[in-house]
């Protein structure tokens, strides 16, 4: 066997033991679940029982938290969304001297950490009285996620035919009517994919929730003051509900993505 | 830049657009930074001082880091330790992410992208709450440890830094590979085969040719995990122990346990400062631009 | 309906750089008219000026009389057919030649019936409900057409429209393109940089070279009576052969071709020629002819390329070394043709009324290894 071949296979031994790393953590924290035992483990194992799903279901601040993170996360969408797209038909439109600059400081919410923007957001908005809360979490949480929306909005923006648009304007298109029926439509399996990953980015998000959220605890906030404080494996339930709904989120999308990516784009 | 946007939108649209987007940059970003520079250069004062004669700029609250022996500590660990997470996941990611671009089938990579970005989609909290599992002290990891005969007592993982970079560059590891995969996918499998047939050895057809191929990619995930590392806040409140704080962590207590802003602002600007630097550095070393960094 | 288009002292500046010259011009009602020239000449910026996508520095455009100025893109008469289509990739084929008719506000069923009608003057019955990706290049080009017509423009702006066709497909939309401008009666504002096309479908052609309008005829004035060197180069092939006037006698120019003699054409440049003054002979290879000894051009014959039609031969001039191309065709005998090979020498005659004398205008940059005319270098 040459050393070539043999690194190749060095290479696909490391794969799985990377993939098992990646994801045996998560079997772990799933496998605690069923455990009948008063802490999160897996050894030892005192039995097999659901009733860490009962005890979930009757956790009022849980369901409270829930209720919180999907306002939010809806507040996020609204907010988030239409900067994004608007930065991004700006960013493929304007071009001026002043244009790096712009772009830097469009980019800066991402090499922000999270915790900064938090911080800068609950202090600007203390001056006019506002206090942490749910719409602090909005604000803070939309000024990073609209970056991340910008972003796939413009990859598929810069693949458009800027010709369509000269055509719906021969056509006796307005202005409007050609975004409304040309560019919108052309858009919208960006957007579609933006909203689905600004909503999950909003709903999991910690480090700039943690400064701006007050006293209306997200899920992410409640499920790590859990781990801190009174930890039973009733956060594993919660865990694994929400690690299968990801999944699920997640391979729908990709099967949509894939399905939008075969017809062909232009 | 209006007009550029009226001749092609329209003046409503154009008007939004340009609405948005100075909201987001001026309101959201902007003032607040500043407002947040401005907290940190003055004095923590009682709500009947604001205006009064105590109330003007000070770098008192950016001396307090540098006379506390402890938070300098902190400061610096928190750097060091990030620069590590950042090199380990680096070193960690590489591989994989040559694998996809270069030596995966087409079918192979897709399904790998599709793993990898599951536990992505998965809260940090959760992610990093595993870890808590399988490093407690009687948890699976000193189990099987133990089984095997490697050692005699459980080890208390979770009190010192280790547990906190190992639980980082879990969580972190998909900023770095999706970069570098990025890159390397976009190098010529052609320029790889004319090393090899010029007599290049692995090593070097990745020294030589697929690594600074790749710099865009590598500099970007380094910039991203250095800067979620310096400024993770859950990982080390999960799998740290007192003894092993982070930097964010006493900035928090600043503000909801010292109730002194100004002085956790001046810490935060600290920790933003940090990050540019680094960004700044790496971006240098690598000679990328911004461009560059987001694709 | 009037759908004349008038160019009234038109100019198009982009900062320093003039893309359009003075430029005045009248097209007809119903008018097949054609802009020809190499790429960069000037002839898209033109189109878009009529179709209002640029808006001209100087000078107006009026559309059956009425001034353009200040008539956004979508209110102006026109329709544009572009050289990459531009259908929506999205839409159906009856919703890309509703989508006009769809912004003016036109109900469904009166949308439908036009398309439904445009279809079928295409040959695209049934084809509605399809995507117009699942459609063939030249059923495109067809929704395109159709698609433009909705809207009833006066006026039809076609750029290129043809050339990302294959050559059979090319040939035959010609045909259609004719066809269909004759049945509708719209006046076609056609761009391209293909000869054939130009002459072939056209009612009149206008040359463009550098941002100025050349010539302006009929294709077969154009091709048998250019005005400008530039034109004589573009349009078809020429033989150019370097002389000095002697005189001119109505459209009769006698010339000395030094080592050449005296040799005549017909001046067919706006002002007649100066005495003594530097003139151009063009004479087309198919207008040359073999002739006795002692009479006409001799050349020695250095390659020969049998087209099948006809023969091309390449041959040096005896005695200026001037390159003369001489194509023949089957009206002389196999054997005659058969004699004709590479190192033998020959003579060539022409009729003077089959050249044409130009002032030394030096001409259009030419390519040294083809003679063609090469991109204008004004972009």
């Amino acid at each position: 066997m040459s050393s070539q071949r043999l690194m190749g296979w060095a290479l696909r031994g490391y794969v799985v033991v990377f993939f098992a790393y990646l994801f045996l953590p998560l079997l772990v924290m799933a496998a605690a679940t069923f455990n009948d035992s008063r802490f999160p483990t897996v050894t030892p194992w005192d039995g097999t029982t659901l009733r860490w799903f009962g005890e979930l279901a009757n956790d009022r601040g849980m369901w409270q938290a829930l209720t919180n993170s999907l306002i939010v996360a809806a507040g996020v969408l609204v907010v988030a969304v239409p900067i994004g797209i608007a930065t991004a038909l700006f960013l493929n439109t304007v071009s001026s001297r002043a244009k790096p600059f712009l772009y830097a400081l469009i980019l800066s919410p991402l090499l922000t950490p999270g915790v900064i923007i938090g911080i800068s957001t609950l202090i600007f908005w203390r001056q006019w009285g506002v206090s942490g809360g749910i719409f602090l979490t909005v604000l803070g949480q939309a000024t990073f996620i609209a970056a991340y929306v910008m972003l796939m909005v413009t990859a598929r923006l810069q693949r458009f035919d800027r010709t369509m648009e000269r055509a719906a304007l021969d056509l006796g298109a307005s202005q409007w009517q050609m975004f409304r029926r040309i560019l919108l439509p052309y858009l919208k399996p960006a957007i579609y994919s933006a909203a689905v990953i600004a909503f999950l980015q909003s709903f999991e998000n910690y480090n700039t929730t943690l400064f701006v959220v007050g006293y209306d605890t997200t899920l992410t906030v409640y499920i790590a003051s859990k781990v801190r404080t009174g930890l039973t494996p009733a956060v594993n339930a919660l865990g694994l509900i929400l690690i299968l709904v990801t999944v699920l989120l997640a391979i729908a999308y990709e099967v949509k993505r894939r399905r939008e990516t075969r017809v062909p784009g232009v | 830049m209006f007009r550029q946007l009226r001749a092609r939108f329209g003046g409503p649209l154009a008007a939004a657009i340009l609405a948005l987007l100075g909201i987001w940059l001026i309101v959201m970003v902007t003032l607040p930074q500043l407002q947040m520079i401005d907290y940190s250069l003055r004095p923590n004062l009682l709500p009947a001082q604001v205006g009064g004669p105590e109330d003007g700029w000070t770098l008192a609250n950016y001396v307090t880091l540098f006379n506390n022996e402890i938070h300098r500590a902190i400061f610096f660990k928190t750097l060091w330790s990030s620069v590590l997470v950042t090199l380990l996941t680096l070193a960690v990611s590489y591989p994989l992410a040559y694998y996809l671009a270069k030596l995966a089938s087409p079918r192979q990579a897709a399904l790998c992208i599709l793993l990898l970005i599951i536990p992505f989609w998965i809260n940090e909290i959760l992610r990093t709450y595993s870890w808590f599992i399988i490093l407690a002290f009687r948890g699976p990891l000193n189990e099987v440890l133990m089984m095997l005969g490697l050692i005699d007592r459980p080890i208390r993982f979770l009190s010192g830094d280790a547990g906190v970079m190992v639980g980082m560059v879990y969580a972190y590891i998909l900023f770095m590979v999706f970069p570098i995969y990025n890159a390397i996918e976009s190098l010529d499998d052609n320029q790889v085969r004319a090393a090899r047939d010029l007599g290049a050895g692995t090593l070097r057809t990745h020294r030589r040719i697929i690594i600074p191929h790749a710099k865009p990619g590598i500099a970007t995930g380094c910039i991203m995990t250095f800067m979620l590392a310096a400024g993770s806040y859950a990982v080390p409140a999960l799998l740290g122990s007192p003894g092993s704080r982070w930097f964010t962590q006493i900035i928090y207590n600043w503000f909801f346990e010292g109730g002194n802003w100004n002085q956790g602002a001046a810490y935060a600007f600290l920790l933003l400062v940090l990050c540019i630097g680094f960004m700044s550095l790496v971006m240098k070393l690598f000679k990328v631009g911004l461009g560059d960094i987001a694709k | 309906m009037d759908a004349s288009v008038e160019l009234d002292r038109v100019v198009m500046r982009f900062g320093d750089f003039t893309a359009i010259e003075e430029t005045s011009l009248a097209i007809a009602s119903g008018e097949f008219f054609s802009f020809l020239g190499p790429s960069g000449c000037g002839k898209t910026t033109l189109l878009n000026i009529v179709s209002g996508f640029l808006t001209p520095t100087a000078g107006e455009v009026r559309i059956g009389g009425e001034s353009m100025a200040g008539v956004s893109v979508n209110r102006r008469p026109t329709a544009m057919i572009f050289q990459n289509l531009a259908l929506f990739p999205l839409m159906t084929v009856f919703e890309n030649i509703e989508f006009g008719l769809e912004v003016r506000g036109v109900d469904r069923r009166t949308r439908r019936a036009t398309s439904e009608r445009l279809l079928a003057l295409v040959a695209l019955e049934g084809s509605g409900p399809k995507k117009v990706t699942e459609l063939s290049g030249g059923q495109k080009q067809r929704v395109a057409i159709a698609r433009a017509l909705a809207v009833e423009p006066r006026v039809l702006l076609l750029d290129e429209p043809l050339s990302a066709l294959d050559l059979k497909l090319r040939q035959h939309m010609r045909v259609e393109l004719k066809a269909i401008q004759r049945k509708t009666g719209i006046t076609f504002i056609y761009i391209t940089h293909d000869q054939g096309e130009a002459l072939n479908m056209s009612d009149r052609v206008a040359v463009m070279s550098a941002g100025r309008l050349q010539q302006v005829a009929d294709p077969m004035t154009l091709y048998r009576s250019p005005q400008t060197g530039f034109v004589a180069a573009f349009v078809g092939e020429n033989n150019r052969l370097e002389a000095k006037v002697i005189d001119q006698d109505g459209e009769r120019v006698r010339l000395d071709g030094g080592a050449l003699g005296e040799l005549s054409g017909r001046g067919t440049a706006p002002t007649p020629l100066a005495n003594g003054a530097a003139a151009t002979l063009y004479v087309r290879p198919e207008h040359l002819r073999p002739v006795a000894p002692g009479q006409g051009l001799e050349a020695t014959i250095e390659a020969v390329h049998f087209e099948g039609a006809w023969v091309m031969l390449e041959t040096r001039l005896a005695a200026s070394g001037e390159k003369l191309r001489v194509q023949l065709g089957h009206e002389l005998s196999r054997q005659h043709l058969e004699a004709l090979q590479p190192g033998r020498h020959a003579h060539f005659g022409f009729d003077p009324e089959d050249a044409v004398v130009l002032p030394d205008d030096g001409g259009p940059a030419l390519d040294a290894a083809t003679g063609e005319v090469m991109e204008d270098a004004h972009v």
